[in-house]
């Protein structure tokens, strides 16, 4: 008797535990640094992996550095050698928790909430906290949003010559689809 | 004293289109180039997993060839072997079938510690 109801437990938390991770493998991360009159600086990832445990809001998302895609193919070379040096760095993780996160409270209208937490770039890890909306549609949990970093911040030297080219202040936007595990 | 003229204005011409084309160059074509590297899905999730310093640099924005069965298939991307991550820039969802054997050129971008899968991008189906 008691070895079926420890059967029954077991398997009651195996499917809790399977229950509580929602995924995506194709996240979207953009970043602008454009500087106005200049040439566009901005790239695309859409390859982010991106998960959130709905018992308890804690989320990570890890993007590869060399997936981020510019326009300009001498740009988006530049970009991985001289200055985020990917070689060296070729991951950029965030690893947060949603704050007051409820997986019951989720809907489809959207909810404004917060996700406090450290990203990890070029080598240098910094506490950040990011503004987000989440929804709940037909089973998806969508989180999208966006922040400002300071280069300098993350001990990216941008050379004098193209100084006045390159925002130091760079605009990250996200968005996540994550489907349960 | 035309002459003179005329050649620098050939010079400035082809300093001007040689300039533009260093600028405006294109981005490389995964698809034509040859694979330095021509592995099954385990062998390189291996190399990945025991040692990713070393991995890194050796496979690291390589154009690389991968077999093994699709495990997970989406709307522009597949996963193999539950190891391997490939991203297409446009899926031909006639060409592939879950749980059939496929060859995959595509790039390293690199290993992802979360699912601990290698991914790749722009990829191309070879078989």
């Amino acid at each position: 008797m008691k070895k079926i109801a420890l059967f029954i437990f077991m398997l009651i938390s195996v499917s809790i535990n399977s229950q509580s991770k929602y995924l995506t493998k194709t996240g979207t991360v953009n970043f602008e640094a454009s500087v106005p009159s200049f040439e566009e600086v901005a790239a695309k990832n859409n390859s982010v992996t991106a998960i959130l445990n709905t018992e308890n809001g804690e989320f990570a998302a890890l993007a590869l550095v060399k997936a981020f895609r510019f326009k300009n193919a001498l740009m988006e070379e530049h970009f991985n050698e001289n200055y985020v040096e990917s070689d060296e760095f070729p991951k950029a993780i965030f690893k947060g928790t949603i704050s007051d996160f409820d997986f019951n409270k989720l809907g489809t209208t959207q909810n404004k909430s917060t996700i406090n937490g450290s990203l990890t770039f070029h080598g240098v890890t910094k506490k950040i906290e990011i503004p987000l909306t989440i929804t709940l549609i037909d089973g998806k949990i969508n989180m999208s949003g966006n922040f400002k970093v300071l280069v300098s911040d993350f001990d990216i030297e941008i050379p004098k010559i193209v100084q006045n080219k390159l925002s130091n202040e760079v605009l990250v936007d996200f968005s996540f689809e994550l489907s349960k595990k | 004293m035309l002459k003179k003229i005329i050649i620098i204005g050939v010079v400035v011409v082809v300093a001007i289109v040689i300039g533009y084309n260093y600028i405006y160059q294109d981005h490389r074509d995964i698809e034509t180039e040859t694979a330095e590297f021509i592995l099954s899905s385990n062998e390189i999730t291996n190399h990945f997993s025991s040692d990713p310093t070393t991995a890194e640099q050796k496979f690291l924005n390589k154009t690389i060839e991968v077999s093994g069965v699709v495990s997970d298939l989406g709307i522009n991307e597949i996963t193999i072997d539950d190891n391997i991550f490939c991203q297409f820039t446009e899926l031909n969802q006639d060409a592939i079938s879950p749980n059939s054997q496929v060859t995959v050129k595509g790039r390293v971008i690199g290993y992802d510690d979360l699912l601990e899968q290698v991914k790749l991008d722009q990829c191309t189906i070879l078989k």
